[in-house]
């Protein structure tokens, strides 16, 4: 028998760019299908957890899934905006706690999600290293985005700007990194958390400036009556908020105005829930409440149809690919008639050399499977990251 | 469609990227001992412990030499604060450190935001405009609330409401002690309220604009001026005192402590003399804020005795 795999190994490789292409062929044929699967399955076990440990989301009226996907996920998208106060107003519901999302600002690629330190504790999420945020201008970093930005507690980082070519926008916030979080393996770990003021900062809503009435603000002062000081665009406004300037920050208007993504609301009981969804159900709300595992569920029942359509397609390809594969093998045969009478000429039995030639697609087959195998290990591993960096970048 | 469907297929990919494990789970910090109560002033730190005796700690951690008002926390006191089960707020504006903190907002209970409506508010902002933002000013609200005793218990109520979510287990207990409360809190107010009927439209100066809830409880004819009781005035203050004083005919300067001597002095020259009405914004280094509070009636009562009808 070693002779015959030994004849079959040795053809196979003296055409090795046949055994190749098809050996590739093959391989794709069987990861596809499987590989699609791990992840559809890693993403559908995962968004479902995640959707799953988040009761109640209140947001705009609008899109459902993009609020969710933004409240959960932190996707760039971000839903139309509602009031702080409907913060407020589950609040002061008594039936649930509510934590506000301002999830809208990013430094480079990492969302920087305004909240209040509720936040934390509702994901069970504990610190590697320093401290929650506690004054404006700090920040909290997940795991990921300390190892890729290098920062420790005491280090700084800047937002970034909302648009690249609006030069009249708001400074970048330079923040100081309070806390590290321990790896989570959630989204939180690709996500800078600041409080909720902090991100109105960000967005110039809140800001600290020169003292208008002190002496070295004249030259930004346009006019100065009694009870009103105007200043012109110069007045120094800082972007980095020190324990010097920290007295200088300040918020105008009703902070009840201010912006918000989403409110997570975590009811008391199941009852709570309920009664606290049944004040959104009036047509003319301006806001909505979701359960986010609806919403979700409702996703994956659109990535299961997707899937589906791909798999059938793979399937069809398949086929394609191993009826390709035998014509290649049937062709091969007529061309080696000449070295198969050749072997039966010199003493070789019709049954061996029929073995051999089996011998020769079994090896195929093993090789592909083989390969086939290693790559839905890599990409149960690696796969979604791979994907996540083609769609961050 | 399509388009829509590949992006909502690719974002679903993404989001798997973040995991492979189940996290880690663990409490942050054990909790022992009885629920924390953090506070901004002493007063409330008072109603606290009155009410809810041994049942919480009761932490009010500024210094005994600033003013809570407007005293700024360290990061680290903050984070004591961050930790507490309970933050009592003072609301009106009182430690407007709170704007600039990170604290949690389930546990923050403003004691004053059940009588917004009798909040008082400082008319002298200045304000400002620069870019496009419009004008505006830093509104502030005077925060002094404790001074008028009415709402003083409407506070100690709030904090009672609080402390028994805290610890309902508690209530019978916290209710009886809240009446004791209220019973004192209650007998400041009517002794004001007799000496304030005495006092009746005379003018008074207040050395600090401190007193807003206390003219405006009892009904007194207050004018303020700026002065700290540990320092000489200057001229300009003194020429603000006397312009006050060409409309305003006092005969009384209320200070928030023992002026100096010298200021003292150079007051009765006009005319004008001093007592002491102690606001106990921090906590007094003898007595409490009702014992604060007794003496402040005591000072007003024999500064305009009955006998002088």
């Amino acid at each position: 028998m070693r002779d015959v795999l030994y004849l079959a190994w040795r053809y196979l490789v003296y055409h090795r760019l046949k055994t190749a292409i098809l050996v590739t062929s093959i391989m794709l044929i069987i990861y596809l299908p499987i590989g699609l699967n791990v992840v559809v399955e890693q993403s559908a076990e995962h968004l479902t957890a995640r959707a799953e440990a988040t009761p109640l989301l209140v947001g705009a009226k609008g899109s459902p899934l993009e609020l969710a996907l933004n409240s959960l996920y932190f996707s760039s998208e971000h839903p139309e905006l509602i009031d702080y106060s409907e913060a407020t107003m589950v609040a002061d519901s008594g039936l649930a706690d509510a934590i506000p999302l301002y999830v809208r600002f990013r430094s480079r690629t990492h969302p920087i999600v305004g909240t209040s330190l509720d936040y934390f504790s509702f994901r069970n999420l504990s610190f590697a290293s320093g401290r929650p945020m506690a004054v404006l201008g700090e920040c909290v970093v997940g795991a990921t985005v300390a190892e890729s930005l290098g920062v420790q507690p005491g280090d700084a980082i800047i937002s970034s700007s909302e648009t690249v070519f609006d030069l009249a926008s708001v400074y970048p916030l330079k923040m100081k990194v309070s806390g590290i979080l321990q790896r989570a393996f959630t989204p939180d770990d690709e996500a800078i958390f600041v409080d909720v003021k902090t991100a109105w900062i960000i967005e110039g809503l809140g800001h600290g400036h020169q003292d208008l009435a002190r002496p070295e603000a004249v030259s930004g002062v346009l006019s100065r009556s009694e009870d009103n000081i105007v200043a012109n665009a110069s007045v120094v406004q800082f972007n980095e908020i020190t324990e010097d300037n920290v007295d200088s920050f300040h918020f105008h208007g009703d902070l009840a105005d201010y912006p918000l993504t989403a409110v997570l609301a975590v009811p008391r009981d199941d009852k709570s829930g309920v009664i606290l969804r049944g004040r959104y159900t009036d047509a003319g709300a301006t806001s909505q409440i979701i359960r986010p595992v609806t919403v979700i569920d409702e996703l994956l029942d659109t990535i299961l149809t997707i899937q589906q359509f791909i798999v059938a397609a793979v399937i069809i390809v398949g086929l394609a690919t191993i009826a390709t594969a035998a014509l290649v093998f049937m062709l091969s045969l007529r061309l080696r008639r000449r070295e198969i009478d050749t072997m039966l000429k010199i003493g070789g039995s019709r049954p061996r050399v029929a073995a051999m030639l089996l011998a020769e697609v079994f090896i195929v087959v093993i090789l592909s499977s083989t390969l086939a195998a290693a790559m839905t290990l890599v990409t149960w591993r690696y796969g979604p990251s791979v994907i996540e960096s083609f769609v961050l970048a | 469609m399509s388009v829509n469907l590949l992006k909502i297929f690719a974002c679903v990919l993404a989001v798997a990227a973040c995991t492979q494990d189940e996290p880690a789970s663990e409490d942050t910090e054990a909790m022992q001992g009885p629920p924390r109560v953090y506070t901004v002033n002493y007063p409330l730190a008072y109603f606290a412990e009155r009410i809810a005796g041994d049942s919480v700690k009761v932490v009010f951690p500024a210094p005994a030499e600033v003013d809570p008002a407007t005293w700024s926390p360290a990061a680290e006191i903050i984070a004591d604060y961050q930790r507490a089960d309970l933050v009592l707020l003072n609301g009106a504006g009182y430690a407007d450190w709170i704007q600039r903190a990170t604290l949690s907002q389930s546990r923050l209970v403003d004691t004053s935001a059940a009588l917004a409506d009798r909040l008082i508010p400082v008319v002298d902002s200045v304000t400002h405009s620069h870019g496009p933002g419009g004008d505006h000013s830093h509104q502030r609200t005077a925060f002094t609330t404790w001074l008028d005793m009415t709402f003083a218990i409407g506070q100690a109520r709030a904090v009672f409401d609080a402390l028994v979510r805290l610890r309902p287990e508690n209530e019978t207990d916290f209710r009886e002690r809240l009446t004791e409360l209220e019973k004192d809190l209650g007998e400041l107010d009517r002794r004001l309220k007799v000496v304030a009927e005495r006092i009746g439209d005379q003018p008074l100066v207040f050395s600090h604009p401190v007193y807003q809830y206390l003219v405006s409880g009892y009904g007194l004819n207050g004018r303020s001026v700026h002065w700290e009781p540990h320092e000489t005035p200057g001229n300009d203050q003194w020429r603000e005192l006397s312009n006050a004083l060409a409309s305003h005919a006092a005969a009384w300067m209320i200070w928030e402590d023992e002026p100096l001597a010298e200021t003292e002095n150079r007051l009765e020259a006009i005319g004008i003399r001093s007592l002491v009405f102690r606001p106990c914004g921090n906590r007094p280094a003898e007595g409490s804020l009702v014992s604060v509070m007794l003496d402040n009636v005591m000072a007003l009562e024999q500064a305009f005795p009955a006998s002088a009808l």
